[in-house]
């Protein structure tokens, strides 16, 4: 279909911002034109014509060539993502342990979850939680056969799970286990108690000693299935770039509602490439009614003097108005959030870290978009830890979403392959290595030499050393390291030798702890972060 | 409109009509039924304050077991009354009802008149009225109404020594921020609610704490809600919304939490309307400073390195400034 075409506009609608693109084909290729974004409430369509007016000036004849005049805007096609709105889910059991092994599941969806037990509120509490009316739905389940925790309370579960849903019809209802068995559930249900297929839901029990992951999950990200969902398109739009630059790729989101964390590989002897991806409200930048545990989580990211009043303040503000305040201090808040998001996205997809690290790895949402590049390749580098080499980016133009909506995976391919050059700005790359055993904190632990345009650049590294070096974008180097001993790279020797590439913020080499360990005091974090932050924001004198 | 201006997000001062939902908890009892008009102060809902879980010891007519049902003891049967409470009906399990139910009551009154678009119970009301409304960040506390009182100017801080008991009663405009002192004295001289442009963490915090402990008396406390127009970090009222908040002094008014709104309780009343070139900066050094659009400034580079689309804005007549489109806001 984009075959026929010209111009395209590409819309992403998120919770915070909504970002425009045009792309255009002059020629034999299609080409990003140019890209805009304005806070979320701004009409697409004014955004559209104010970038298509800046294009127009910048080159009348590019802009000729694709039609792109003042008159023919609204008729466009466009290519459109959006953030779906966070839904809440009650996960109801009936001891504090098995609420929390679907809790685990559960915050590896998209859902925004609030767990109770009989443990640890009463009936009539639970039925309020159930009945509130922001929540969509309602997840109950118990083992098969029920723990010894579990017996006593299952059939005032199910009677009381069975009522709710008799009360709002628009409740979709997750039964695990036995619930669905119980006389309770078929008696306060009614007398269809298996009920709409597509309301009441079935799925796996609460295993002994793993949680049921896979199945319930699929289970709870089925209900939330939205084809323009801009996040979940992410993961088709890393697929296909993963099968046509032939590279192990990951992508890091984080949003307003929700992270995502695809790792994508190339299919291997004519296979289809494959993925896995963890979407995760864990992962929104602010969560909605920040507490005092977030707070703290963004205050040891910070170097600033903000007390936790303060800090609260100054998170709601971000949580309700996201798009503002991306300047100055307000940019170091928004990454320091940004880490403890990533943290929180990291803590949730242990699976996917064990992972080797990928060759190239994309960082995505509204959070990073307008940071400085080095700020970025901090922040990725502080929070998701593994040793190894990965050339990081990014997607300014908010593409991926949208070309990830596109059903047919040779079109998106075909459209990818066109402006894989023009959609992603390369940052540099990150080297992390570990397993360099104790030893103090200014020890020379080894060399590294940096070969590139026929020159060979020295750096002797210490211990615990977090250093950028100078590497312009898109050129490639071979970085070697020789370490006095043996450590891990890409995997264990005293010398390795791994492909880079340069970008905006250069190379940055982490000999730091994995996992990172920060200093419990809070003078001697700060001073620690900020002499790391010096790197990261240079010519800032905080 | 002036070039450039509609990539400033439009924060709209007056919104109408309004319909606004009253939350019920399992127990509290809808004295309301659908399409019914209410006026101002007419009991919605009786509320319970001590929510409890209770088994329903009696036997229930097949007839009235229906969650959500409102359920009591038949009469004459003492020993059941005096054994069971009387409440919600939750869920049956082991042959036995579950109400919900609690001892003290308080009535949930409606803020402003109109007509009943939903009921539900256990979940909430929904009041319709064609009214308007200012929109806020949000409320705390409960729906409340009084007269409009302006107590300070929109840039200023309230002062518990200037809050009297010439303000029960009243809803007050407190100007940029108030402290949990006045809050408190606000509360203690029968004030039925604030208005704010905005209330840190360390005063939101007192407040729910002065609400849940006033829950928890045995008396209970007339309702009050503060109204928080912009959000926790201290800045002035806007000026086209305090030039609302004046022309309404003395009428009545409604505070709603859900949507966090001010009723202005008199569709007919002429407010004047903003003007169109004004633009507010919502965060970052320059936070509720107000301007003059001139027009885009593309993209500029700010503090910090960080490069963001800007428009240029006239203060108080000094030569234009860029300000990142995101800190701008405007009113329609």
């Amino acid at each position: 279909m984009t075959r026929a075409l010209s111009a395209l506009a590409v819309v992403d609608t998120g919770a915070a911002t909504t970002s425009v693109a045009l792309l255009g084909r002059p020629g034999e290729r299609w080409r990003l034109l140019g890209s805009l974004a304005a806070p979320a409430g701004v009409e697409e369509d004014d955004l559209l014509a104010v970038l298509a007016s800046r294009i127009r000036v910048a080159d009348a004849p590019l802009a000729e060539a694709v039609g792109l005049g003042p008159a023919g805007l609204g008729a466009l096609p466009r290519l459109a993502s959006r953030s779906a709105p966070p839904r809440n889910l009650v996960v109801i059991g009936a001891s504090r342990r098995s609420v929390a092994l679907l809790e685990a599941v559960a915050a590896r969806t998209a859902w925004q979850v609030e767990g109770a037990s009989t443990e640890t509120h009463d009936p009539r509490e639970m039925s309020e939680l159930a009945l509130r009316s922001d929540v969509s739905a309602v997840l109950v389940a118990a083992g098969d056969p029920p723990g010894p925790d579990e017996r006593a309370a299952l059939d005032d579960l199910a009677g009381l799970v069975a009522a709710v849903a008799r009360r709002r019809p628009e409740l979709r209802v997750i039964l695990g286990g036995s619930i669905r068995g119980r006389r309770t559930w078929t008696e306060g249900f009614g007398t269809d108690a298996a009920g709409d297929p597509d309301r009441i839901l079935g799925a796996p029990a609460i295993g002994p000693r793993k949680p049921p992951d896979e199945g319930l999950r699929s289970v709870l990200d089925g209900l939330l299935a939205d084809p323009l969902d801009g996040r979940r398109a992410l993961r088709a739009s890393a697929t296909s770039l993963a099968d046509l630059l032939d590279r192990r790729i990951e992508l890091l989101e984080v949003g307003h509602d929700g992270g995502t964390r695809v790792v994508a590989a190339p299919g291997a002897a004519g296979d289809d490439p494959t993925s896995a991806a963890v979407m995760t409200a864990r992962g929104a930048l602010v969560p909605p009614d920040p507490d005092d545990a977030l707070v703290d989580q963004v205050l040891a990211w910070t170097t600033g003097s903000l007390d936790r009043h303060r800090m609260g303040d100054r998170l709601r503000e971000l949580r309700a108005i996201p798009w503002s305040d991306p300047a100055g201090d307000g940019a170091r808040l928004r990454l320091a959030a940004g880490r403890a998001a990533l943290a929180r996205v990291a803590a949730v997809t242990p699976d996917l870290s064990a992972l080797l690290a990928p060759d190239l790895t994309i960082i995505a949402g509204g959070c990073f978009a307008a940071a400085p590049a080095r700020a970025i390749a901090l922040a990725v580098a502080d929070t998701i830890r593994r040793t190894g080499a990965t050339q990081l980016a990014t997607d300014p133009a908010r593409l991926l979403g949208p070309i990830g909506t596109i059903e047919d995976p040779a079109e998106r391919r075909a459209l990818l392959a066109d402006i894989a050059g023009d959609l992603l700005v390369p940052l540099g790359s990150v080297v992390l290595a570990g397993g360099l055993g104790a030893r103090r904190t200014d020890a020379n632990v080894g060399q590294l030499t940096l070969d590139h345009d026929g020159v060979a650049t020295r750096h002797e590294l210490t211990a615990g050393e977090l250093a950028i070096l100078d590497l312009a974008p898109g050129v490639p180097a071979l970085a070697t390291f020789e370490f006095r001993g043996t450590a891990r790279v890409v995997r264990r020797a005293r010398r390795v030798a791994v492909p880079v590439t340069g970008g905006l913020a250069g190379l940055l080499v982490d000999l730091r702890d994995i996992p990172l360990r920060l200093p419990e005091r809070r003078d001697r974090r700060r001073a620690l972060l900020a002499a790391w932050a010096a790197l990261a924001w240079p010519g800032d004198d905080r | 409109m002036p070039t450039g201006l509609e990539l400033v997000r439009a924060r709209p001062i007056l919104v109408g009509p309004v319909e606004a939902t009253f939350p019920l908890r399992p127990g509290d009892r809808p004295l309301v039924a659908l399409g019914e008009a209410v006026v101002r102060g007419a009991p919605l809902a009786d509320r319970v304050r001590d929510p409890r879980t209770e088994v329903v010891t009696g036997r229930i007519e097949p007839g009235a077991a229906e969650p959500g049902a409102y359920w009591a003891p038949p009469p004459g049967r003492r020993r059941a009354a005096v054994e069971t409470a009387r409440g919600e009906l939750l869920f049956r399990s082991g042959g036995r009802w579950r109400i919900g139910t609690g001892e003290h009551h308080e009535l949930l009154e409606a803020p402003f008149p109109g007509i009943v678009r939903e009921v539900r119970p256990g979940i909430g009301i929904r009041l319709h009225s064609p009214a308007k409304g200012i929109l806020g960040r949000e409320v705390l506390g409960r729906p409340t109404s009084g007269r409009l009182e302006v107590l300070a100017p929109r840039d200023r801080e309230v002062r518990a020594s200037e809050i009297d008991v010439g303000g029960a009663g009243a809803i007050l405009v407190v100007g940029a921020h108030i402290d949990a002192e006045a809050i408190t004295r606000a509360r203690a001289v029968g004030v039925r609610g604030i208005v704010v442009a905005a209330l840190g963490v360390k005063e939101r915090r007192d407040v729910l704490a002065s609400e849940k402990r006033g829950q928890a008396a045995v008396h209970g406390l007339p309702p009050f809600a503060i109204f928080v127009l912009d959000g926790a970090v201290r800045r002035p009222i806007a000026s086209p919304v305090m030039a609302v908040l004046e022309h309404l002094a003395g009428r009545a008014v409604a505070i709603v939490a859900n949507p966090p709104c001010l009723v202005i309780d008199d569709p007919d009343a002429e407010l004047p309307p903003p003007e169109p070139d004004i633009v507010r900066v919502v965060a970052g050094p320059l936070v509720g400073a107000e301007g003059r659009w001139v027009g885009l400034a593309g993209p500029s580079r700010f503090a910090g390195g960080v490069v963001l689309e800007a428009g240029l804005v006239r203060f108080a007549g000094r030569p234009p400034v860029a300000v990142p489109l995101g800190d701008l806001e405007r009113f329609v």
